[in-house]
Formats: structure tokens, C-alpha cells, sequence
């Protein structure tokens, strides 16, 4: 009696077992982002040059670099040694400028700057060995000819920045 | 403190634009083609003034090298994402160090200084 009763009360409680899939899901997220802050904007403080310098009524160039995973990336910036778009120039523009490490998350980011390399003079390359954001600043001159004017136009040149996996 | 402000920051700092690419280090297999391989790239645009990518694939010493994509210049718009496979020749595969994608820039009718953006994974 006992032994029926265990069966038949075994066979109403026992809970069915289900074998069901169990995904793990997961998404690759991007280690490398440049964000575009400011862009420069050229000051013609002389009837010869362009500048970006704030003090020459220009504006530089912002450029942000989060870096999620660190060791995994150098970035490297370019700034202009040609316009883009420009009205005719019939004299040689001396090119300068440079790019420098502004505002960082990580305190030990600073010493980005004075680990910059910079080859090509018109290019500057940042080993990111801490994860976080660096704000790099860029800024660019031009000067035409010798006491020349630009011609009246717009001009356009334009800084590359790179994030290139080491 | 400085990094809860940091945080703060990035989070409410609407003027600002990026270009992302994963993975940071694809790895290529073999395709539905003989003798070609392939790799799968995404693709996020978050730069709202730049519409168009175009895909570049390097050697070690930044030469080119020969591939097909769906589309060499990819059409993305503001905060997108995008799927692009790239196809190398599989003879090829041992030069290609990276691949990239770089912003191109519309012209714009005033002294600024445009910023290209370009990112590069890496071949392991």
C-alpha cells in the first residue's frame, strides 16, 4: 500500500526535466573611437597667413580618443601641408603646425606628450598605453610667399586622425 | 571625483562626433569563392557631418593591396552601423597587415580645418 502510494504520489509531484539551450551572448564593442570635438577654424590675422592659434582669431582643431582597451593602439595625427580646396595660389605656402596632448582622464596620460613621436615633421604618433579618453589639440599655419596675400576664397585643408591596431 | 567628472563629461558633451570600427583584430577565413578569403568588418558612424567611408586594405609598410568589398566607399548614415565583408586573394593574405576605413569629407566653403578620421584593425 505504502509503496503505491509513494509511486503513484511521485508520478503527480515529479517535475518534468527540460533540456533547453543556454546562449551566451556577448558583443565586440569598439576599443578605438576619435571623436571630432572642434573643428579648426583658420584666423587671418595678416594679409599672408592663416592660423588656427586663438590668438590670431583661429580657432584649433579638438580631436578626442577613447581608448577602452589599453596597449591595443597608437594614433597618429596629420596635420595640413597642402588646402584641400583653395582659390588659385600661384606662390609656395609655408606649412607649420603641430599636435599636442590637452586633457586626459588618466593622470598618467600626460607623459603621451613627451613620448610623441613626431615623423614626418607634419605627423605625430601617440602610443595609448592607458585606457581612457586623451584630447589631443591640433594646429596648423599656413604663410604665403613672401609678404603675398592670399587671394580672397575659402580655404579648406584638412588633419587625418588615425587609431591603427599595434 | 575626477573621473566621475570625466564620465560626466562624455556622456553630456553632445557636440562631438566619432568613427569606430570593430574588430581591432580580424582574422580572415575562406570564402564561397576558390582562392579568396574574407573577413567581416563593422562599421559605426557617429560623426552626423560625414555620410561616406572608404575601406583601405595595407601592408606592413602601408603599401595597398588589391581587394573587393561590397562597396569600397560605404554610404552610412549618422550613428549606423554597417556590416562590410572584405575579400583578399587568398596568394595575398600574407601581406595584408591592415585594414581601414577613413571619413571623407565633403568641401566646405570656409577657413576651417576639416578632420579625416581613419581607423585600422589589424591582421593577427
Amino acid at each position: 500500500m505504502l509503496n503505491k502510494f509513494i509511486i503513484i504520489s511521485s508520478l503527480i509531484f515529479a517535475s518534468p526535466a527540460f533540456a533547453t539551450n543556454s546562449p551566451i551572448s556577448g558583443s565586440v564593442q569598439a576599443k578605438c573611437s576619435i571623436w571630432t570635438e572642434t573643428q579648426g577654424v583658420y584666423g587671418n590675422p595678416l594679409p599672408n597667413k592663416l592660423d588656427t592659434l586663438p590668438a590670431s582669431g583661429g580657432t584649433k582643431a579638438s580631436i578626442r580618443v577613447d581608448i577602452a582597451q589599453a596597449n591595443f593602439y597608437k594614433t597618429r595625427f596629420t596635420h595640413p601641408i597642402s588646402f584641400s580646396s583653395s582659390p588659385t595660389l600661384s606662390d609656395t605656402i609655408t606649412w607649420t603646425g603641430s599636435t599636442v596632448v590637452g586633457q586626459v582622464s588618466v593622470s598618467g596620460m600626460s607623459a603621451y606628450e613627451a613620448a610623441k613621436v613626431v615623423s614626418p615633421s607634419n605627423v605625430t604618433t601617440f602610443d595609448m598605453t592607458l585606457a581612457g579618453s586623451t584630447w589631443f589639440t591640433v594646429s596648423s599655419t599656413a604663410l604665403y610667399g613672401y609678404n603675398k596675400s592670399f587671394p580672397a576664397g575659402s580655404y579648406v585643408a584638412q588633419i587625418v586622425a588615425e587609431c591603427i591596431a599595434k | 571625483m575626477r573621473f566621475l567628472l570625466t564620465f560626466i563629461f562624455i556622456f553630456c558633451y553632445n557636440n562631438s562626433f566619432a568613427h569606430e570600427m570593430t574588430p581591432a583584430y580580424p582574422k580572415f577565413s575562406t570564402s564561397y569563392i576558390n582562392n579568396v578569403s574574407t573577413t567581416k568588418m563593422k562599421l559605426f558612424n557617429k560623426r552626423e557631418e560625414v555620410n561616406y567611408y572608404k575601406v583601405e586594405v595595407w601592408d606592413n609598410d602601408w603599401n595597398p593591396v588589391a581587394f573587393a568589398s561590397t562597396n569600397k566607399i560605404i554610404k552610412i548614415g549618422y550613428n549606423k552601423t554597417m556590416l562590410f565583408d572584405v575579400y583578399v586573394q587568398t596568394k595575398d593574405i600574407k601581406y595584408v597587415v591592415y585594414i581601414c576605413t577613413v571619413s571623407k569629407n565633403f568641401k566646405q566653403e570656409q577657413k576651417v580645418t576639416l578632420v579625416a578620421s581613419r581607423i585600422c584593425s589589424k591582421i593577427d
